[in-house]
């Protein structure tokens, strides 16, 4: 594992552990810049340099040509010796036969010398690495800065005055939502749900669609922004698992540049619009402020309640004789100790249980929820991705892997449209193409045919001739199929096989 | 095809009509260097067929009658005393000397005589007294079969057959080629109108360039797949042998040769595999419904054929 990322990890884990332990906004806002970490481009570049570069990795750009090795290559292989190969891999029985060095290609009892002579050239290439000045220069800005702002009394009077002004903003804001939130007793939710499940359906479509990374991070700054100006802050249980999966695709599929750079630039944006338009706080504010967060507070204590505990209203009456589960018959010292128990006080005696089941479960449900909108379009992806692989195996330096590739495009054409004739060999497929073809389209396919098996079959080169024939032939049949297809067969030949874009 | 090739066919067909597709077989099988057993109803023309090959090609025939007094000893040869020098001599027999050799009825020839002629198709070379005679080269047997139960016969034993490289037929000539057939010797007979396109060095050179053919991996796979199928099928007590495997591979290069090509494609696997393995397997007892060519066919199709096997391997299939 790069060392880059164990540290990355250590300061989400730290923050998140910081979460836990003081669920303000000033560790909301940590936890914030833990996560969007990778992606401020002046740290990233600094702490993560490889991922930044994507440079050749040392180990591998070490490999000399005596250590070099091809696929064909297999241990147990002789091949003659070359300057540069180690004199201890030389099989001197053979050589003496064959008069002519030979060498062994590697067995895992010569690797160590390998090893030993690799970690000079991998030192020499890291100390070549250029340093990438801008990137360096403005993270000692940045730290400059920090430093400044905590130190020069003016700047940090600023600075919490500012602070102060964001607290402000929030309480406001805490004063508006309270009056809009002001509703009778007993709303009707289903139609609020509806929409919303609509809006997660969209969302997800839109990040499956967009392969940026806005989708992760709109999603992101709408929990921050609920969290720090709103207040709606979800249980920890939720919230964790939630950046972690974030942070964990950012990690896996890092945003660029641009995308970012935006993002930081909008929600700084925010904060100081927030900061000048909201300059102090009034009484009137902070009370509706208070009503607010007394009402907030409660509905969550709904929510989680109804999470936590068993449904209320029943209340029952149970006698509770310690002595009489024991032995079963009473007696006269104990008879007295019969007393009338709520279920309140019952509650109240258990010892405190954390049910670890019901949390893994919900996690589990949180994880299933994250992933399943997106499952199906990460399986499209997948497939088109798939497809589109195998279309770029058309333009090989090879001819002969090209022709292949070309002819299992136009096979998988036919057979997609149920034109196939299964387990015959290719040559004879052309008896049994369907009508609608292009004239000489059986005579093509035919010598397509034979150059595909020359390539498979043969030791000859395939000709530059040979490949445009095959291209021009899976036009063709591209062209036919589509026009053949009726529109559940084009949904299917674009969406499952992937064959037409 | 190649056109020298070509040109014994035509010569062939002169005497043969409509049985072009077993005259190419055949001439695979020459140059594959191995040996015919030729399943056939008398009277079909299979010796005309192997006068009328022998005289395109330039090479010696001789045609055996078997009969179970047919010895060893006639056909590998013999010592004798010589009169007058009072010294062994060697006596060469019916195979010295002969590049295509016609065995009618070999399962009446007794165990001994099949064994020596077997020993003969398969080494090309005779031992008598602990000397070692070559053979022509060259050497082809055509060997015919009675049919089974007939008296007085001894049956090929199933070992044996595995040596042959094919089991031909070539059955009886439709309307067209009969009538064909009844013109041409209304005058002349035809089989002296043959003539030698080809000369019997330049036939060694073909078999030689048999040999240069190359089989791929796919193709190799695709053998090993059939004939691991056929032993595993239920309907036959045994599958095909590995030195059916090695002749399937010999045949199929053969042919691809003759289709002038240089390698081998899973097209001539298949073209091949009903003639290469028909005779070397046998149906259970309690399958006798079904026949060999049926189970083979089924074999070829159930079989995953290599070009498929090759295009789309490590790729996704539908």
């Amino acid at each position: 594992m790069k060392k880059s990322r164990i540290v990355y990890g250590a300061w989400l884990l730290l923050s998140i552990g910081l979460y836990f332990f003081e669920n303000n906004t000033g560790t909301r806002v940590v936890l914030l810049c833990a996560v969007l970490f990778p992606f401020i481009p002046p740290l990233r570049s600094v702490l993560l340099p490889r991922k930044e570069t994507g440079g050749p990795e040392p180990r591998k750009a070490a490999t000399v040509r005596g250590f070099l090795r091809t696929e064909t290559e297999e241990p147990g292989d002789i091949r003659p010796w070359v300057p540069g190969d180690p004199v201890q891999r030389i099989h001197w029985k053979l050589s003496a036969k064959k008069d002519e060095l030979l060498i062994r290609m590697g067995t895992p009892e010569t690797e160590p010398i390998a090893e030993t002579e690799e970690i000079p050239f991998s030192a020499g290439r890291r100390e070549k690495r250029p340093v990438n000045l801008p990137a360096v220069l403005s993270a000692a800005g940045i730290l400059l800065c920090a430093l400044l702002l905590a130190l020069v009394p003016a700047a940090r009077q600023g600075f919490q005055e500012l602070c102060n002004r964001l607290f402000a903003a929030s309480e406001a804001v805490n004063a508006y939502s309270y009056r809009y939130f002001s509703v009778p007793e007993n709303p009707d939710l289903f139609p609020a749900v509806c929409l919303l499940c609509c809006m997660g359906m969209l969302l997800a479509v839109w990040a499956a669609i967009s392969r940026g990374p806005l989708p992760a991070l709109g999603i992101l700054a709408a929990c921050t922004l609920g969290q720090v100006y709103f207040g709606l802050a979800f249980p920890a249980w939720i919230l964790i698992p939630l950046y972690g999966l974030l942070a964990a695709r950012m990690l896996i599929r890092p945003a660029d540049r641009k995308a970012l750079t935006a993002f930081c630039t909008l929600l700084l944006l925010l904060t100081t619009l927030t900061a000048l338009l909201f300059p102090g706080t009034d009484a009137a504010t902070e009370a509706a402020s208070e009503k607010a967060r007394d009402r907030l507070s409660r509905i969550t204590e709904e929510i989680t309640g109804i999470l936590r505990e068993a449904p209320e209203g029943e209340t029952e009456t149970r006698h509770i004789h310690p002595r009489s589960l024991e032995n079963g018959e009473e007696n006269a010292e104990t008879a007295l100790e019969f007393r009338l128990v709520t279920v309140e006080e019952e509650k109240i005696a258990m010892p405190h249980s954390v049910r670890w089941l019901k949390i893994i479960l919900l996690l589990l449900l949180t994880a299933a929820a994250a992933i399943l909108p997106f499952a199906p379009f990460m399986w499209l992806n997948a497939r088109k991705r798939k497809a589109r692989e195998a279309r770029k195996a058309f333009e090989s330096d090879n001819a002969g892997t090209a022709v292949q590739a070309i002819f299992r495009q136009v096979i998988l054409w036919l057979e997609a449209m149920k034109q196939g004739a299964g387990n015959l060999l290719y040559r004879d497929w052309t008896e049994r193409l369907p009508a609608g073809l292009p004239e000489n389209y059986p005579e093509r396919f035919a010598r397509c045919a034979a150059d595909c098996e020359e390539a498979v079959y043969s030791n000859h080169g395939i000709t530059e001739e040979q490949r445009r024939e095959a291209l021009a032939l899976l036009k063709d049949t591209e062209s036919a199929m589509w026009k053949a297809a009726n529109r559940r067969q084009r949904f299917y030949l674009k969406y499952w096989m992937g064959l037409a874009e | 095809m190649r056109p020298e090739l070509e040109k014994i066919l035509q010569e062939t067909e002169k005497v043969i009509a409509g049985k072009r597709e077993v005259i190419r077989k055949i001439l695979t099988a020459l140059l594959a260097e191995g040996h015919i057993l030729l399943d056939d109803v008398p009277g079909v023309g299979k010796t005309t067929l192997a006068v009328a090959l022998t005289r395109a090609v330039g090479l010696s025939f001789r045609r055996v009658q078997f009969t179970p007094d047919v010895l060893p000893s006639d056909l590998t040869g013999f010592s004798m005393v010589d009169k007058n020098s009072g010294e062994f001599v060697y006596r060469p027999g019916l195979l010295k000397g002969v590049n295509l050799l016609l065995g009618d009825e070999i399962n009446r020839a007794s165990s001994k005589t099949q064994s020596a002629l077997l020993e003969a198709m398969e080494e090309r070379q005779v031992t008598v007294d602990g000397k070692t005679y070559p053979l022509e080269s060259p050497f082809l047997v055509i060997a015919t079969e009675n049919s089974v139960g007939t008296a007085g016969t001894q049956m090929l034993p199933y070992a044996q057959m595995d040596r042959f490289l094919v089991r031909l037929s070539l059955g009886y000539p439709d309307y067209e080629a009969q009538m064909a057939m009844l013109r041409d010797r209304q005058g002349a007979n035809p089989i002296d109108t043959v003539k030698q396109v080809l000369t019997r060095e330049e036939l060694c050179g073909l078999q030689l360039g048999v040999r240069t053919v190359t089989s791929r991996e796919p193709v190799l796979d695709y053998i090993t797949r059939l004939t691991l199928a056929s032993r595993k099928h239920e309907a036959l007590e045994v599958g095909i042998s590995p030195r059916g495997a090695l002749f399937l591979d010999r045949m199929a290069k053969a042919r691809a040769f003759l289709e002038g090509r240089d390698y081998v494609t899973g097209g001539d696997v298949q073209e091949v595999f009903a003639d290469v393995c028909a005779h070397r397997v046998l149906l259970k007892e309690n399958a006798k419904e079904t026949s060999v060519g049926q189970v083979l066919e089924e074999l070829l199709k159930k079989t995953e054929n290599p070009d498929r096997r090759a295009l789309f391997s490590g790729h996704r299939k539908l």
